[in-house]
């Protein structure tokens, strides 16, 4: 007995002194590693819009987010929009609350920074301070606008959807006309050498260039993924000149609008990816184009 | 208590020829064979195995004299964990460049034989300088196995050697495949040992 007791308090000392480095590093390194996490999805960004070095990205070009809100008033559901607003020059965050068939009900200021309202907590603290006790509010999902030179130049939308093993967390981009720019896998537990080849060049270009249109009727298919459209999928990892301009450019006319070859032995996880980024691209043409409807008959400066 | 009359310099050398984990001792065998198939991979999970046993060798060595016999392994798992997890948030907040490429080493690192075995064979016997030593040895030993290993097969098998194209053509494909390498651990294996045989007559010889 007396030995079982020393074992379960030597045991219990160990956990607590490891906690606590564990604790103790995550504590100082937790700035680091989110201002880290932040470049990234930065980076990310940039890249699927097709900037890089070379083609800088204009010194204008400016990300605008738009946060929508799902609101619960009194047992009934209405959604918020809180979009960044130009006033006097400077951006500021405007909540919109609209009905499920984008009717305008009602607007207000939220007292948050374009920079602080990145974070979902310090946006909630902001929310809860303009929200009525009777409102409660929950985040849905997040957009982001591209803006260079007083224009669109595209949208970043931050999807998760599930994959074959857990969530798969991703960016797709699309430009004004809703034609994809391109996926960008930033999260996933796919397994190594089989799903985990979504963020491969050969899968994730492929979304490449398809067009509104064919995005509503994109599917899977399982056949071998043709030789010279491989090439031309990872053409940026290739020697210069494997590729000749001519080539490249045929090739991507002959698979303009193709369907996306699966992953060998992955269908799953292909077929998951295929439907996030349908799922994600097709819902927010459809909001973005109803909520800017909405801002235009109200008259709101927006921001993008 | 030291049980071991061996200098400083012996240690050292020991962990990298007489006891190389990989050729000698047989130990951490997985990534051996998985991850060796380039001399970068032998490179990269050789540093984050270095490092994690110096800090757990030193760990233990430092709290040998309290750790109850019954409970010796969960402490030496804890131990590493811990180590591992520091070093991942570390990596990740300070260096996301090496975190890309070593973080899925780092976090496999949890159940490597060949650490837990250091710790239980001589880091909760002997004192702080020595298991200091036999870390840095043990680590640098299984870095040189991968790299060895990593020379062998990327150059065999994807005829470069640090991603630079050496022979410009691919010998054997085969080589690179997860099969080739129980082969190639098993013929390094025999060749140090055939080292350390001829070595050996010499000597009494």
């Amino acid at each position: 007995m007396k030995e079982i007791i020393k074992i379960t308090f030597a045991l219990t000392i160990s956990c607590v002194v490891a906690a606590s480095a564990m604790g103790l590093t995550y504590t100082l390194t937790a700035k680091a590693k989110k201002h880290n996490h932040h470049m990234n999805v930065q980076n990310a960004m940039l890249d699927l819009l097709g900037y890089g070095e070379d083609n800088p990205a204009p010194s204008d070009l400016e990300f605008m987010r738009i946060y929508r809100y799902i609101i619960d008033e009194d047992g009934k559901k209405i959604m918020g929009y809180m979009v960044p607003v130009e006033k006097n020059g400077d951006v500021n965050y405007e909540m919109i609350l609209l009905d499920l068939e984008y009717n305008f009900i009602n607007k207000f200021d939220v007292p948050i920074s374009p920079e602080e309202a990145q974070e979902v907590h310090d946006r909630a603290k902001a929310l809860e301070q303009v929200f009525a006790p009777n409102q409660s509010f929950s985040y849905a999902d997040a957009a982001v606008v591209a803006v260079a030179g007083g224009k669109r130049v595209g949208y970043v939308l931050p999807g998760q959807f599930p994959g074959f093993r857990t969530f798969i967390h991703a960016l797709v981009a699309m430009d004004p006309s809703f034609e994809l720019l391109g996926l960008e896998v930033m999260e996933h537990e796919e397994d190594a050498g089989l799903g985990a080849e979504i963020e491969e060049d050969y899968f994730k270009n492929q979304f490449v260039g398809v067009t509104y249109d064919k995005l509503k009727t994109l599917e899977v298919v399982k056949k071998p993924l043709p030789e010279e459209y491989k090439k031309y999928l990872e053409r940026e990892q290739l020697k210069e000149g494997a590729l000749t301009k001519e080539q490249i450019d045929e090739i991507r006319k002959k698979y303009k609008n193709a369907d996306i070859y699966a992953i060998t032995a992955s269908t799953i996880s292909s077929k998951a990816v295929t439907d996030g980024v349908k799922n994600v691209a097709k819902k927010f043409a459809y909001r973005i184009n109803k909520l800017d409807d909405v801002l235009d008959k109200q008259n709101i400066e927006i921001a993008f | 208590m030291s049980t071991t009359t061996k200098s400083y310099g012996q240690l050292f050398m020991d962990g990298i020829l007489k006891e190389n984990p990989i050729f000698k001792l047989a130990l951490s065998m997985c990534p051996a064979v998985g991850i060796s198939t380039s001399v970068m991979n032998g490179i990269l999970l050789g540093t984050a195995v270095l490092f994690v046993q110096v800090f757990s060798s030193c760990t233990i060595s430092l709290v040998r004299n309290y750790i109850h016999p019954k409970i010796r392994i969960p402490t030496y798992t804890l131990t590493i964990a811990t180590w591992v997890t520091v070093i991942d948030l570390v990596l990740a907040a300070y260096v996301p460049v090496a975190y890309k490429a070593m973080g899925m080493f780092v976090r496999l690192i949890v159940a490597f034989a060949i650490i837990t075995m250091r710790l239980e064979m001589f880091a909760c016997k002997e004192p702080l300088g020595k298991s200091f030593v036999d870390g840095v040895g043990m680590g640098l030993g299984f870095m040189v196995g991968m790299v060895t290993l990593g020379v062998v097969r990327e150059l065999l098998g994807s005829g470069e050697l640090l991603g630079y194209d050496i022979l410009g053509f691919q010998p054997l494909l085969f080589f690179i495949l997860p099969s080739a390498g129980f082969f190639v651990v098993g013929l390094m294996m025999g060749f140090f040992n055939w080292i350390e045989v001829k070595y050996n007559r010499r000597k009494e010889g």
